[in-house]
């Protein structure tokens, strides 16, 4: 009875679902209709099913390559990133020097910068080291990027422990070294993994410094790749969400089985 | 004792990679765009013109600059009104204790792991023509709808190629702030709704008097957030409409408009100034409303 009471909550509720939802669920079956299918009825499902679309996509789109390209840029910049803060990180929480707060606050700025204003300059700075069109023109400034954020989340993380477990380890004569690399850093394996969630996820979907820095074809990052496909093929409905579905299923997939986990990296930031 | 707690220096080679590759790619860039914004520069070449201010003065009376600022405020005024109060309602619905909230939950944070190009692409097929069998003119033709069939994207009579792009744009963040909200509430001990039923307060007040207050925090990172991204937004709309639609320009946005000149037009003088007129514009609203927000709560702890 109470349920039923509560109808108009879940006519919302059911509401969201299908606002957020049928999109998605919309191009998965899409790309297993014909474009003759399509043009009949862009509602209904497909009758009979065809998987010839997400073939074709496969073969023609370089996506087997653009997969390969982007997990490499985000395995890479994910793991210097979450590295490079944790040794940050590490400083701002724990140690005294001097330009603390001054270098915490620069850091703390990239937060609000447009990256648009790097564009220039670093086209220019990649096209003379001759490093455009290459991973290396995504991994330095991925990894850049990447810092802010994740410098925050584990600096608030290392702050939060107990002092007196560094104390003890200093009476046993650790030196800070080891208490970063032995003590605190596995430690913080929940919010190192927060950090490699959010960053891969930002890295994985990236566009502007991709389009920017790489127009080889084999080069391109999977954002890269779906852009180029969808602008060869027009409305070609069929077969650019055959694309859709190569291009964003796999992610979706890894969403709904690790969900919990990937909601907390995305936010941790902003519930920093 | 103090000195082996604490090596001189040490503090230093823990930020020395992250500074190193923060400066190289960041704050080198920063400065480098405030000088080109100085010259004239088709970025071929060490061919540059010293201009000084020129460029500025030129943007000043860029009536293309105002227009792509005008809707970047008004996806701004959008995002807080329209995205973050749908969020914040949508919060309070799921965490009543609905079945399967935890489904709608996922369901609708889900745009925030899909590439931005996949949703500006798709969104296109559902704002597309109806002879190109758009999803949304589609359904109003079958539902006796076809006086409300319309080109989202590209008519304009009248123009909602804005309109519908900042849709999209909301589409996909909605579900990030809806969680944001959702961590908010449920930081709120039960007892004090529960205290303020008992009371007699009605479910309309709990939420005026109780939960709304004690969700001041994550609404300021909300929008914050929001203010911050609407301001230098970039990608569903670039993928969209190149920032444009019925008519040159209709969906630009400042950073759209600095990248065609610096990457299309190879203004790249010209394109700085815009870069660093962003990024000012940017830092000054950001310093202002972070300032507005610490008066407002210094006020209400003083009163």
């Amino acid at each position: 009875m109470r349920e039923l009471r509560r109808w108009p909550l879940y006519l919302v509720a059911l509401g969201t679902l299908l606002l957020a939802g049928f999109p998605l669920l919309w191009m998965g079956y899409t790309a297993l209709k014909t474009n003759a299918q399509i043009s009949a009825n862009v509602w209904a499902l497909p009758h009979p099913p065809t998987g010839e679309n997400l073939v074709q996509a496969w073969q023609s789109g370089g996506f087997r390559r653009a997969y390969f390209n982007s997990l490499l840029v985000a395995v890479l910049a994910g793991l210097m990133a979450a590295l490079f803060s944790a040794g940050a990180g590490y400083a701002f929480a724990r140690l005294r020097f001097r330009g603390r707060e001054v270098l915490f606050y620069l850091f703390l700025a990239g937060m609000v910068l447009p990256i648009h204003i790097t564009l220039i300059p670093l086209y220019t700075l990649l096209e003379r080291l001759g490093l455009r069109n290459t991973y290396g023109a995504l991994l330095g400034p991925y990894t850049a990027f990447a810092l802010p954020v994740s410098i925050l989340i584990l600096r608030g993380f290392f702050a939060g422990l107990p002092r007196e477990l560094e104390e003890a380890a200093v009476l046993d004569g650790c030196s800070v070294w080891g208490r970063f690399w032995r003590l605190a850093l596995p430690l913080s394996r929940p919010a190192m993994a927060t950090v490699v969630i959010f960053n891969f996820v930002a890295m994985w979907n990236e566009l502007v410094f991709a389009l920017t820095f790489i127009d080889r074809p084999h080069l391109r990052t999977l954002p890269l790749a779906l852009m180029e496909f969808s602008a060869e093929h027009g409305w070609d409905l069929a077969g650019v969400n055959a694309a859709l579905v190569l291009a964003v299923y796999p992610a979706l997939g890894v969403y709904f089985l690790a969900q919990r986990h990937i909601i907390r990296g995305l936010t941790a930031g902003a519930l920093q | 004792m103090r000195r082996k707690w604490e090596p001189a220096g040490a503090a230093y080679l823990f930020l020395l990679p992250a500074l190193a590759v923060y400066a190289l790619w960041v704050l080198l860039p920063m400065g480098q765009s405030l000088y080109y914004s100085l010259f004239a520069w088709s970025g071929v070449g060490e061919h540059k013109t010293y201009v000084g201010l020129a460029n500025f003065r030129a943007l000043v009376q860029d009536a293309v600059f105002w227009q792509a600022l005008g809707h970047n405020a008004i996806l701004l005024i959008m995002s807080l009104l329209l995205q973050l109060p749908l969020a914040f309602l949508l919060a309070v619905v799921f965490t009543r204790g609905l079945r399967g909230e935890g489904l709608f939950r996922t369901v609708s944070f889900a745009p925030m792991v899909m590439p931005t190009v996949a949703i500006a692409v798709l969104w296109t097929f559902i704002y597309a023509p109806l002879e190109a069998h758009g999803l949304l003119n589609s359904a109003l033709a079958a539902w006796g709808g076809e006086g409300w069939t319309h080109g989202w994207l590209g008519e304009s009579d009248p123009d909602l190629s804005l309109w519908a792009v900042i849709v999209t744009v909301c589409w996909r963040y909605v579900g990030f702030h809806l969680v944001l909200f959702t961590a908010g509430i449920q930081t709120i001990p039960e007892e004090l709704h529960e205290a303020a039923r008992l009371d007699g307060a009605t479910e309309g007040q709990v939420l005026r008097y109780v939960t709304i207050p004690l969700l001041a925090r994550v609404a300021t990172i909300s929008a914050t957030l929001s203010l911050v991204g609407s301001l230098k937004y970039f990608d569903i709309i670039y993928v969209m409409t190149r920032g444009d639609g019925p008519y040159p320009h209709a969906t630009e946005l400042v950073a759209t408009y600095m990248y065609k000149l610096a990457f299309d037009q190879q203004r790249m003088g010209y394109g700085s100034a815009v870069a660093v007129a962003l990024f000012g514009i940017s830092l000054a609203v950001a310093i202002a409303f972070s300032a507005g927000m610490a008066r407002r709560a210094e006020a209400s702890v003083g009163g």
